[in-house]
């Protein structure tokens, strides 16, 4: 026998609370007797008790048993048989690397798994999945359950993120599909119902948990060639923490520092002046649920330049910027875009131009026809900036009763966004962020750059590419996100962060499974080149309270009804039967008078 | 016009009765029962010797034809009998209701007085209340006087505590002569008082008759189970108990054990003892149950 819905019964913690109701003592009834001299010693013995003595009437075993049966149906039991087919799906996902008591969560899953397999009956199939990157069946099923083992034995979890699954649909519609007698989901999530067939078994408990959630290495602006590094640590707990975050580049300790984090919050801290490393990591030095992010790698950016792509109809406006220390720029037509290799470059400038979809890489729409981001409204001359966004990186240093563009097009945005600068005709400048990857849009030309010519516009100029920079220069690419490779040939090859050395083929512009954090090594003709992955999700690292399950209804296929005889509606009928029972026993106690003061207090509830 | 049971065949059945005495009492009048003094009744006494002046009637002639001396026969003097009734009209005796308890309690009393009256002896009432002893009836005589009697018992309704030595200490103050006395209460004090108030009843030279009259809600107490706070109805006192079955067997087991140490200490000292529950019939009780304990000859 199981129970679909096991949380029903901490509800059998309340049941010693039927007692209270006998356990009370009530105001006594006034009754006039003609002697109370026989009664003396009966009373004696009674008074001494600070509670009322626990007398427990017929009736109150009743109740008991009504209750216990409720629980009993709201958990749901059913008879079950071996299975003859089931799927078993690992959760994989960066939280199953939690630790419980010296285990990881997947190592356990992997355990109950086992037990699983051990159900089936002989000649029963299995089925693997895996959550992460996606529900995905694993190559090879279906596994006799002796095979499956090994598979199981052989699994390990991802860094990733877990994938945005409906699990109440997505698992019945595979029962349903595949026909299978049970889906077992193996999951750190806990369960709030489930069903027959769709059965998900939560592993863990919540946890407190520190993580890095972020790190970046950078200069510290575009003119500047000092590097500096930022960690950004988050307090996933109710207590405040102090952490010491070492900093290390290729694997040797360049500096330490404490930080106070408060409950809940996040703290930041920034080393500078170190030496240049082809790779970088920062750890948290703490003992906590999650070891994974308590670590975080950086490579510097390999250009100490802002490399940009100008895609103009006007190239000489956009290679104005030319004249800018630490930027290099290439101008291309807008027909030229489409083929033109952009691996490489920080900042793509569209001017007067657009793209039919939006770039991967950070990018400034100058006057750009109508796009996904932002449409143009009517054309005014020297529009006056009547607000702007104070403090922002955009706007400093700049005098803006002077900035006055002679023509501008003010936005009408699309998306959500940040107006940095507006008209009374509406915003001129327009920011989105999305994963990282900063897109600014000007309803303005700022092109070409003049220098001292125009200082409120050469300033403005100065902050987007130093804004730019910034981000440029602090990309991380987080796990499961593709790797641009750029342009491979025959003899390449891939170092994971494990070791396994991965071939490339030619051509090959990119690297899908970077399902593990760390250093990338890429060896193409006899250079390496580092790529630094992280986890990028901190809803792995928060592991106070994730998010139920609930599977509801029944939703196996046909096959499977044979594998269940669900009783509880029997139970449930076996309770109504007792309380019409006690409904009809009570009042006549009463009558009786063999019914307790208590009794009567519940009767009356 | 006579209560309930009162019938004329329930009164025509108790004029059969005569109230027995284990003493003998000097009465002031002629009567039915035997004094130590000697008299001219039919009951045989003593001989004594012949002297001069003697009534030759009673000279005992089979003795003389045998011993030729002269005995003369005396008899016992047979004269009338002193009832004093003792009725407990304390507010126990009102429990549950005056109807239940107290009423039939005096009926008993009007009874005995009726047997009394009809043998044309001397009845007088005593009401016990308090701890004073001025509640009580003149002597009655002659079988027209139960009116008096129903009257008087009927005249005073049960309240207060009793202080049952003290209250009969009272009442014998003015007690000039012997006879029978009949105690009826409920009996439901210490030990040590209805003790010391029958010896006191015995040191008066009485031959003492216990009637103890319980209703059946004190033998079997039918109080709703749970918390109780019990109210004495005489002193007020209150005290809290659980009510429940083993509770109410308690209260029985104990209530037995206190009547069986009043029937063994009325039994020790020559007392008639007789245990009424009102919800008897009062007639089998008084034609049936006292003849059979003695009571009546």
């Amino acid at each position: 026998m199981e129970f679909l819905n096991p949380i029903a019964f901490y509800g059998l913690l309340a049941l010693p609370l039927l007692l209270v109701p006998y356990l009370i003592r009530r105001k006594p009834r006034r009754v006039i007797f003609s002697s109370l001299l026989l009664f003396t010693e009966i009373s004696s013995r009674s008074s001494g008790r600070p509670w009322g003595r626990l007398r427990l009437p017929p009736i109150f075993f009743l109740q008991l048993l009504l209750l216990t049966l409720l629980i009993l149906a709201l958990g749901e039991p059913v008879f079950s048989v071996r299975p003859n087919k089931i799927a078993i799906i690992l959760d994989n996902s960066a939280s199953m690397q939690a630790l419980e008591d010296g285990k990881t969560r997947f190592a356990l899953a992997k355990e109950k798994a086992r037990n699983l397999l051990a159900d089936l009956s002989v000649g029963g199939k299995v089925d693997l999945y895996l959550t992460a990157p996606r529900l995905e069946k694993i190559a090879g099923a279906p596994f006799a359950p002796s095979d499956a083992a090994g598979t199981i034995a052989s699994l390990e979890p991802y860094d990733l993120g877990e994938s945005p699954v409906d699990y109440n649909k997505s698992l019945g519609q595979l029962a349903a599909e595949q026909r299978y007698d049970r889906v077992y989901l193996l999951t750190d999530h806990p369960v709030r119902s489930q069903s027959g067939t769709a059965r998900v078994i939560s592993l863990g408990q919540p946890k407190d948990n520190l993580a890095l959630t972020s790190f970046q290495v950078r200069r510290s602006s575009l003119a500047n060639s000092r590097l500096e590094a930022a960690a950004e640590v988050t307090n996933f707990s109710a207590k405040d923490q102090r952490v010491r975050i070492l900093l290390r580049g290729s694997g040797a300790v360049l500096a330490s520092r404490e930080l106070a984090v408060a409950a809940g919050k996040s703290a930041s801290v920034v080393f500078e002046g170190f030496p240049l490393h082809p790779y970088y990591e920062a750890e948290i030095d703490v003992r906590d649920a999650l070891p994974l992010d308590n670590r975080r790698f950086a490579v510097p950016a390999k250009s100490r330049e802002l490399r940009i792509l100008g895609i103009s109809p006007r190239p000489q406006a956009v290679a104005s910027l030319r004249s800018v220390p630490g930027v290099s720029v290439d101008v291309i037509a807008p027909a030229d875009y489409e083929r033109t290799d952009r691996s490489g470059y920080n900042l793509e400038i569209f001017h007067f131009s657009t793209p039919a979809v939006l770039p991967r890489n950070p990018a400034l729409f100058v006057l750009p026809p109508d796009n996904s981001l932002v449409e143009l409204a009517r054309p005014i001359s020297r529009p006056v900036v009547s607000s702007w966004r104070e403090p922002h990186p955009l706007t400093r240093y700049i005098n803006f009763t002077l900035l006055r563009p002679s023509y501008a097009r003010p936005l009408r945005p699309k998306v959500a966004g940040e107006a940095i600068m507006e008209s009374p005709d509406g915003p001129l400048a327009f920011a989105v962020e999305s994963q990282g990857v900063r897109h600014l849009v000007l309803g303005f030309d700022p092109f070409p750059y003049l220098g001292r010519e125009n200082l409120p516009v050469s300033i403005f100029t100065l902050n987007l590419l130093d804004w730019f920079f910034e981000s440029a220069a602090g990309k991380e690419t987080p796990t499961g996100e593709l790797l641009s490779l750029g342009v491979t040939r025959q003899g390449d090859w891939l170092v994971t962060p494990k070791g396994e050395k991965i071939p490339l083929k030619p051509g090959q512009k990119n690297f899908p499974q970077t399902f593990t954090q760390g250093i990338y090594q890429l060896n193409r003709a006899g250079e390496r080149e580092l790529f630094a992955v992280n986890l990028q999700d901190t809803n792995e690292s928060d592991l106070r309270a994730l998010a139920p399950i609930e599977i509801r209804g029944e939703t196996g296929s046909p096959s499977s009804s044979s594998a269940f005889f669900s009783f509880w509606p029997y139970l449930l009928l076996a309770s109504l039967a007792l309380l019409l029972l006690e409904w009809f026993i009570n009042p006549r106690m009463a009558r009786l008078g063999l019914h307790s003061s208590s009794n009567r207090m519940l009767s009356r509830l | 016009m006579l209560p309930e049971p009162f019938t004329p065949q329930f009164l025509s059945q108790l004029e059969t009765f005569r109230l027995r005495t284990r003493k003998e009492f000097l009465g002031s009048h002629p009567g039915s029962y035997s004094a130590p003094r000697r008299g001219t009744s039919l009951e045989f006494a003593d001989y004594r010797k012949y002297s001069l002046g003697d009534d030759l009637r009673y000279v005992d002639w089979g003795i003389y034809a045998r011993t030729d001396r002269l005995y003369v026969k005396l008899f016992h003097e047979e004269v009338d009998l002193f009832a004093y009734i003792f009725i407990d009209a304390s507010a126990s005796m009102a429990f549950p209701t005056v109807e239940e308890k107290f009423l039939p309690a005096s009926h008993i009393a009007v009874a005995l007085s009726y047997v009394v009256l009809a043998n044309q002896d001397h009845v007088k009432l005593h009401l016990l209340q308090g701890s004073s002893g001025d509640k009580a009836s003149p002597f009655y005589r002659g079988r027209r006087r139960i009116a008096d009697c129903i009257n008087f018992a009927g005249s005073l309704k049960p309240a207060g505590s009793l202080a049952m030595a003290q209250a009969l200490a009272d009442h014998l103050r003015q007690f000039r002569r012997p006879g029978k006395a009949i105690l009826i209460s409920d009996f439901l004090v210490p030990t040590v008082s209805y003790q010391q108030a029958l010896n006191l009843l015995r040191a008066f030279n009485l031959d003492i008759s216990v009637i103890q009259v319980l209703s059946r809600r004190e033998v079997d107490p039918s109080f709703p189970s749970g918390s109780l706070a019990l109210v004495d109805s005489e002193s007020q006192a209150e005290i809290k108990c659980q009510w429940d079955s083993s509770t109410r067997k308690s209260y029985q087991a104990r209530l037995a054990q206190h009547n069986l140490q009043i029937r063994s200490f009325c039994h020790q000292s020559g007392i008639h003892y007789s245990l009424y529950v009102t919800d008897r019939n009062l007639g089998d009780f008084i034609l049936a149950t006292l003849p059979a304990i003695g009571l009546f000859k």
